[in-house]
């Protein structure tokens, strides 16, 4: 199939215009949406994260893969049937209250979003009740809170608490930043945590159990 | 328009001015002619009695300024050297610098077991194949000597088993002019006769004067086989400041110059314009040891010091770096390697050899070569320096971000990372969840695997059949005459 394999090639070369030029074909050609998603979009994602986990490219180039693959997303998203819908989740993300250290959280998001994901992103010095609350409005299912400062990781525990208290108990939360640890993941009460971007796609394909 | 500002900002570096430069040299004529040098070769001899050198008793030669001068002048300014297939791959000359290991390290960290031992002739083969993989070790050198070989035939099974083990230039020793002609036999064979392998070259000979001022007859004989050949040459000393040479840093370069340049008079009068490479190594006496020192910041100073000098007599100079005086690899030898590397890439020396090297020139750790390589890597990277022309000022980049932006996702960051940053291939950056998920690898542990790894996968380009079988004759015909001195039998 000559469109499957150009958008599956534009993904790995990180061609955002021809992934959508490839999608919008595929779609007027009628191939079925589960076969551009599957077949091009996810496994082109599959092997530049493989790539990127061997050390073979680096960030900015994962980062542009997952750019055209966000524009594949795009316009695949409103043909998607309930059961691919419940698979792409949907994510709150948002730097922690009091930290506007925002490039991990970013590197995080975009790269969420170039595993499929739907992310709503909510900026920095988010307070725990924004998390929440955007939370509840979005039906997200994930809610994935950055901290650098360790005087800022300390609020990551009131968005465990606060989601908790406002009974959204089905919402998962990740945390990741530079001083966090599995430990104080645990301390909190959170779901997961990601050492790394490449990390937090896996801790959230776990958690949705993808 | 822009006039008047280069695009391309790059670290340079020199020590002596002008001024000095010719305070120096003019202190070096002056020793040569009203010191002069001891030449222990007959040919020599004559040949600068009849060029106008004053010869005196005890093989004492004092040399007049002009012949000086005009060995300087006819000495070719830049040294191409070829890979075994006859491509060009490094011009020895101006301030391109290319690095490769040394030679004659007589014990060996063993890869496997860790311990120091004899160097064996299967380690040369590992260095080489190591070398060969690199992509910042530009020449071989035996790294190791064999204890394994008879003593007489070391440097040709050396030559043998790293040109069959690598197309890269090879940087070799011989001990006199008889297994220097052995080794020139074979790279004959390699290159299809004399002729052509004087039109190109892949092999230099290292060779060095006895300091203080004096030219043993081995290193003569050898050095006047090389330019009657046309061998590529490296003839520089290595002196000791303190013992070998006067203490002082000046005194110790005038010495160690006057060695090199009368080296240089007396190739160039064998052969005008033979290839040549010149310089010094002038290091300290560890005067509470009593070693050499390969790494002491005065050696830096005297190596920054030659560069200027040779520079400015326009000939190739060599270079030494990425040495250890430590006995084993820790951290001295980060510290020394890192030092040495930079100081002998901003010194702009062409021939910088010894990299791998521990133990003061004594031990060899064929995973050094990869950690040297990694350094000159970073090295190379700081050199090219950084340009500043509108695409690199990124203004446009910068005012589309804006504040409490990101320029991760920018066109301009995946257009110019790979370009503008340098990225490690053993040094680590992991942060400490996924070092610690990595196994914990410290820097020594990667470059064991590294070295596993190239030895296991890495398969150096082979010798067409027939040459392999040309020189296993000359290595067998080499070893059947063999009786203990090897001068002796041929």
């Amino acid at each position: 199939m000559g469109i499957l394999e150009d958008v599956y090639n534009a993904i790995i070369e990180g061609k955002v215009e021809d992934v959508a030029a490839g999608v919008e074909q595929g779609l007027n050609a009628g191939i079925e949406v589960d076969d551009i998603l599957k077949k091009s979009l996810l496994s082109a994602m599959d092997l530049v994260g493989e790539r990127f986990g061997e050390g073979e490219i680096f960030i900015p180039q994962v980062i542009w893969s997952a750019k055209a693959m966000q524009a594949g997303m795009d316009l695949l998203r409103p043909h998607f049937s309930e059961g691919q819908r419940k698979k792409s989740a949907r994510i709150i993300i948002g730097t922690a209250q009091g930290d506007i250290h925002d490039i991990g959280k970013n590197l995080v998001g975009m790269m969420l979003e170039g595993a499929g994901f739907e992310v709503v992103d909510l900026g920095v010095d988010i307070k725990p009740e924004q998390f929440v609350e955007k939370a509840a409005e979005e039906k997200a299912d994930i809610i994935a809170v950055s901290a650098l400062l360790t005087t800022t990781m300390i609020s990551m525990a009131d968005v465990v608490s606060l989601k908790n208290e406002k009974e959204l108990s089905s919402v998962k939360v990740i945390i990741g930043g530079a001083p966090l640890s599995m430990d104080f993941c645990k301390e909190i009460g959170a779901d997961s945590f990601g050492v790394d971007a490449m990390d937090a796609v896996a801790k959230v394909k776990e958690l949705m159990d993808l | 328009m822009e006039t008047g500002i280069s695009n391309h900002c790059k670290p340079g570096f020199r020590i002596l001015d002008d001024a000095q430069i010719g305070r120096i040299h003019d202190a070096v004529l002056r020793i040569l002619d009203e010191v002069g040098v001891r030449v222990n070769h007959p040919d020599a001899l004559d040949l600068l009695a009849g060029h106008g050198a004053r010869v005196m008793d005890d093989n004492l030669v004092q040399i007049p300024a002009s012949l000086v001068e005009d060995a300087i002048a006819s000495a070719p300014s830049n040294l191409v050297l070829y890979n075994r297939n006859k491509t060009p791959v490094m011009e020895l000359g101006g301030r391109r610098t290319y690095f490769g290991t040394g030679t004659d390290l007589p014990k060996t960290v063993d890869l496997e077991t860790r311990e120091i031992r004899d160097t064996r002739a299967d380690d040369i083969i590992t260095s080489t194949i190591i070398s060969d993989a690199l992509p910042n070790i530009d020449f071989i050198g035996s790294y190791g000597l064999p204890r394994d070989v008879p003593a007489g035939l070391h440097y040709i099974r050396c030559f043998q088993m790293e040109v069959e083990n690598s197309t890269k230039p090879i940087f070799f020793t011989a001990e006199s002019e008889e297994d220097l002609a052995v080794i020139w036999e074979m790279a004959c064979a390699i290159a299809g006769g004399p002729e052509a392998l004087s039109d190109h070259p892949f092999l230099i000979s290292y060779n060095e004067p006895t300091s203080p001022l004096a030219h043993s007859k081995e290193a003569v004989g050898k050095l006047m086989f090389c330019a009657k050949n046309r061998i590529p040459l490296n003839y520089a000393p290595a002196l000791l400041a303190g013992s070998t040479g006067p203490v002082t840093l000046a005194g110790a370069l005038v010495v160690a110059v006057a060695e090199a340049l009368s080296g240089l008079v007396i190739h160039q009068l064998t052969k005008k314009g033979a290839p040549i490479s010149s310089g010094v190594a002038a290091t300290t006496m560890d005067m509470r040891e009593a070693t050499v020192s390969y790494t002491s910041p005065e050696f830096r100073l005297t190596h920054s010091a030659c560069a200027d000098l040779f520079h400015h007599y326009g000939l190739p100079v060599w270079g030494t770096a990425g040495c250890s005086d430590s006995q084993y690899p820790d951290l001295q030898t980060g510290a020394e390697y890192a030092f040495t590397l930079l100081n002998a890439a901003l010194d702009g020396a062409n021939l910088i050899h010894d990299c791998g090297y521990l133990g003061q020139g004594f031990v060899a750790s064929p995973e050094l070569i990869i950690f040297a390589d990694e350094t000159i890597g970073m090295v190379k990277r700081y050199m090219r320096g950084f340009e500043i022309d509108s695409e690199h000022l990124a203004l446009d980049v910068i005012k589309q971000v804006g504040p409490g932006g990101n320029f991760l996702q920018e066109k301009h960051t995946l257009d110019f990372f790979m370009k503008e940053h340098w990225q490690p291939g053993i040094f680590n950056r992991k942060n400490l969840p996924n070092w610690i998920k990595a196994g914990k690898k410290k820097t020594e542990d990667k470059l064991l695997e590294k070295a596993r790894e190239i030895l296991d996968t890495h398969q150096p380009e082979p010798l067409a059949a027939e040459i392999k079988n040309e020189l296993d004759r000359i290595w067998e015909k080499c070893k059947g005459e063999y009786c203990g001195d090897f001068r002796r039998c041929l």
